[in-house]
C-alpha cells in the first residue's frame, strides 16, 4: 500500500471573480522511504502541492490518502492531529521559535506527540541533534546559530517525532550552495538511517541530484516523474 | 505544559513593549489603590470627626425635634430627670452622657454680628463624651459657674476676637422674645472638625437655659459608647428605658446625623466603580494591543505551530499565559507602587492647604490634612482582578491569532 496517494487533486483559488487554478488534477503515489524532489518553475504549484500533502490545505477536487486513510476532507482539528502524528515540516525560513534554544525547539515537537519520561525525551532530542551535527550547540538560541545550523535544527525538529513523511519547501533556498548541500546530505542520511519519507521542493539542480525520484511540475500538472 | 512554558518564555520578547504594558497596568492599579486609600481615609476621618466632636455615638431626642433639628427649634425639648440619666449610664458599654441645648444666636463683638449656633453644655459631662477639650489652643474650657464661652479659632478670626474679650449672644427665648447673653471668651478651639471651629459658641448649660427660658429642657442627650459594633443593641436598650418610663423620646445612631457624609461616601463608591472601569479598560486595551501586535509579529511562528499539529486551543493557551504573565507583573508592580503611595498618604497625609485647607464647604468635616488608610483586601482584590482581566481580555485576540489559516500564516510576509 502506498504511503501517500493523490487522485485527481485540483486546487482552484478564487481571486475576486477570477478562478486561478493552482493544481489541475494531480495523480501521485509515494511509497514509504522515498526521497523525492518536486521541481518546476515559479508558479507551477510546488508549494500548493506540498500544502495539500502536508494537510495544511484541502483540495477543491480529488482525494488524498495518507497511509490508506482519506485526509482530504477532514476538519481543521482532525487535520491538525494528522499533521501532529504523521508529518514533519522543514521551512525555507526555518521558522524556529526565537526564545527557545536549539534543544527546546526540538523538544517542542517531541512534547506534542510523546508522553515520555523527561529523561527519555531529553535523550531522544539530544540524539537527533547529534545526528544532524549540532552536538555542543544545544543551548544556543536561533540568533546564535548560522543559517545552516538553524536549518539543521529544523530538520531535527521535523524528524524527532518520527513522522511518516517529512515535507520541505525549498529548504536550501536561504542557504549558500555548500551549506545547502550539507543540509540535503543530512536529510539523505536520515532517510537512509530512519527510513523516513522525504518530499521536498527546489529550484536548485545541485540539490536535485541527491533525490531518488524527480517529479517535474508545470502549470499545476505533473509533466515528468523520474526514478533513479 | 509546553504551551505554558512557551507563553512564559515569550514574556522575554519585545521587552520594551511588555515593559510599557506592565507600567500602564501598574499605573492604573496604583491610582486605584492610592485613591481608594484616600477615600477610605476621608470616610474614616469624617466619621471620627462627627462622632468625637459633634454627635457622639447616640443622640437622644424627641422624635418631632429630631425631624426639625437642623432648624434648632426650642419646641419639643426633652426633660430628663437624674433617674433616666443614671439608667442610660448604667447600660453596658456606655462611657458617658452629655446634655446639649442647641439654639440659634447672633454673635456680636460690639461692631459686627454673625449668625452662629449656640451650644449649652454641662462641661464635666461634655468632656466625658467629646474630645473637644484636647483642642483648646488658647485659654481653656470654662468651668461650672463661670459666665464664659469657648469658640473656634476660625470664628474668632472672623470676628476679631481673642481670649478674655467679651461677646454678646442675641437669642430668642422659647416665647420668641429677644434676650442677650454676655460672656467672656475663656478659650479658643481648633478641632479636626471644621464645622465646630467655624460657627459654634459653647456656653454653660445653665446660662443658656436661663436665657432661653426653657427651664430644665435640653435639645438632646448625647451618649458615648465603646461598643461601636453593638450600637444597635445599645440604642435598643436606651429606647427600652424610655418605653418603660412612658417617655416620647427616641435614641438615634450617629449615622443618622452623618447622612450627608454617608451620601458622599455612596457617591465615592460610584466614583471608585468608575475608576475600576477605567482601570479595566486601560488594562484590557494594553493586553489586547499586546496580544494583537505579538500575533501579527509571530504570524509565521503561528503557522509553524499549526503545521506541527498544535491545536488552536494550545496556541490560544500560549498567548493567554503570556497575557496573564503581563497581568501578574503589572499587578505586582502596581501593588508595590500602590503600597509606597498608600504608605506615604498614611504617614504624611495630603495637605488640604492646596485646596483651601477646609473640606467643610463640601460637607466633609475634615481640616488641614487628609490621611489614607491601609486596606489590604483592596490590594488582593486589584491583583487578582488584574489577572482575571488580563486572562479574559487575551482570549479574543489569542483566538483570532490561533484561528489563522496555516498556509497564509506560514507564507506571511
Amino acid at each position: 500500500m502506498a504511503l501517500l496517494e493523490l487522485n485527481k487533486v485540483k486546487k482552484i483559488y478564487q481571486q475576486g471573480k477570477i478562478e486561478v487554478p493552482a493544481l489541475r488534477g494531480i495523480d501521485l503515489m509515494v511509497e514509504p522511504g522515498e526521497f523525492t524532489t518536486i521541481f518546476g518553475p515559479s508558479g507551477s504549484g510546488k508549494t500548493t502541492l506540498l500544502n495539500m500533502i502536508g494537510c495544511l490545505d484541502t483540495p477543491t477536487e480529488g482525494e488524498i490518502k495518507l497511509n490508506g486513510d482519506r485526509v482530504s476532507d477532514l476538519s481543521r482539528t482532525k487535520l491538525a492531529m494528522v499533521r501532529r502524528y504523521n508529518i514533519g515540516f522543514i521551512f525555507q525560513a526555518y521558522n524556529l521559535i526565537p526564545v527557545l534554544t536549539a534543544y527546546e525547539n526540538v523538544e517542542f515537537a517531541i512534547r506534542l506527540i510523546h508522553h515520555l519520561k523527561e529523561e527519555e525525551m531529553k535523550e531522544k532530542a539530544l540524539n537527533i541533534l547529534e545526528a544532524v551535527g549540532l552536538k555542543g550547540l544545544e543551548t544556543r538560541r536561533p540568533n546564535e546559530l548560522s543559517g545552516g545550523e538553524k536549518q539543521r535544527v529544523a530538520v531535527a525538529r521535523a524528524l524527532v517525532k518520527e513522522p511518516k513523511i517529512v515535507l520541505a519547501d525549498e529548504p536550501t533556498a536561504n542557504l549558500d550552495s555548500k551549506t545547502g548541500a550539507d543540509v540535503i546530505k543530512i536529510m539523505v542520511k536520515m532517510n537512509q538511517k530512519l527510513g523516513t519519507t522525504f518530499i521536498f521542493s527546489t529550484h536548485d539542480p545541485q540539490i536535485m541530484k541527491y533525490a531518488k525520484r524527480l517529479i517535474n511540475l508545470r502549470d499545476g500538472m505533473i509533466s515528468g516523474d523520474e526514478r533513479r | 505544559m509546553f504551551s505554558i512554558k512557551l507563553g512564559l518564555k515569550n514574556l522575554t520578547r519585545q521587552k520594551r513593549r511588555n515593559f510599557i504594558t506592565i507600567l500602564v497596568i501598574a499605573f492604573a492599579f496604583f491610582i486605584y489603590l492610592f485613591i481608594g486609600s484616600m477615600m477610605e481615609g476621608m470616610e474614616e476621618m469624617s466619621f471620627n470627626n462627627i462622632k468625637n466632636y459633634d454627635t457622639g455615638s447616640i443622640q437622644v431626642a424627641h422624635p418631632e425635634y429630631w425631624e426639625d433639628k437642623d432648624k434648632l427649634p426650642l419646641e419639643n425639648l426633652i426633660y430628663l430627670n437624674q433617674d433616666v440619666e443614671e439608667s442610660i449610664k448604667n447600660i453596658d458599654g456606655v462611657l458617658g452622657v452629655s446634655p446639649e441645648l442647641r439654639f440659634k444666636a447672633n454673635l456680636n463683638n460690639g461692631i459686627d454680628e454673625v449668625a452662629v449656633q449656640g451650644m449649652g453644655i454641662s462641661i464635666e459631662q461634655y468632656n466625658e463624651v467629646f474630645a473637644t477639650q484636647n483642642h483648646v489652643v488658647e485659654g481653656s474650657m470654662f468651668v461650672p459657674g463661670e459666665s464664659k464661652a469657648v469658640i473656634g479659632v476660625s470664628l474668632a478670626e472672623l470676628m476679631d476676637l481673642k481670649v478674655n474679650d467679651y461677646i454678646t449672644l442675641l437669642v430668642r427665648t422659647k416665647e420668641d422674645t429677644f434676650n442677650t447673653i454676655d460672656l467672656e471668651i475663656a478659650g479658643l478651639l481648633y478641632t479636626p472638625n471644621p464645622m465646630i471651629n467655624n460657627g459654634i459658641v459653647f456656653v454653660p448649660l445653665d446660662i443658656a437655659r436661663q436665657a432661653l427660658n426653657v427651664e430644665n429642657g435640653i435639645s438632646m442627650m448625647v451618649v458615648k459608647t465603646n461598643k461601636e459594633k453593638e450600637i444597635n443593641q445599645t440604642i435598643s436598650n436606651v429606647n427600652q428605658i424610655f418605653q418603660e418610663k412612658n417617655l416620647n423620646i427616641h435614641a438615634y445612631s450617629w449615622k443618622e446625623s452623618a447622612k450627608t457624609v454617608i451620601a458622599i461616601r455612596a457617591a465615592e463608591d460610584a466614583e471608585t466603580a468608575v475608576i475600576l472601569i477605567i482601570i479595566l479598560t486601560i488594562g484590557m486595551i494594553g493586553i489586547i494591543n499586546n496580544v494583537i501586535l505579538s500575533s501579527l509579529e509571530r504570524t509565521r511562528e503561528i503557522g509553524m505551530m499549526k503545521a506541527l499539529g498544535m491545536r488552536e486551543w494550545e496556541i490560544v493557551l500560549v498567548f493567554m499565559v503570556e497575557a496573564t504573565g503581563l497581568g501578574i507583573l503589572g499587578g505586582l508592580t502596581g501593588c508595590l507602587l500602590g503600597a509606597a503611595g498608600v504608605w506615604w498618604i498614611v504617614k504624611y497625609g495630603y495637605d488640604l492647604g492646596y485646596i483651601g485647607g477646609d473640606m467643610s464647604m463640601y460637607g466633609i468635616p475634615i481640616i488641614d490634612k487628609l490621611y489614607g488608610v491601609w486596606n489590604f483586601s483592596s490590594f488582593i482584590f486589584v491583583f487578582f482582578f488584574g489577572i482575571i482581566v488580563a486572562l479574559l481580555s487575551s482570549i479574543g485576540p489569542a483566538y483570532w491569532a490561533a484561528h489563522k489559516d496555516p498556509v497564509k500564516a506560514i507564507y506571511h510576509r
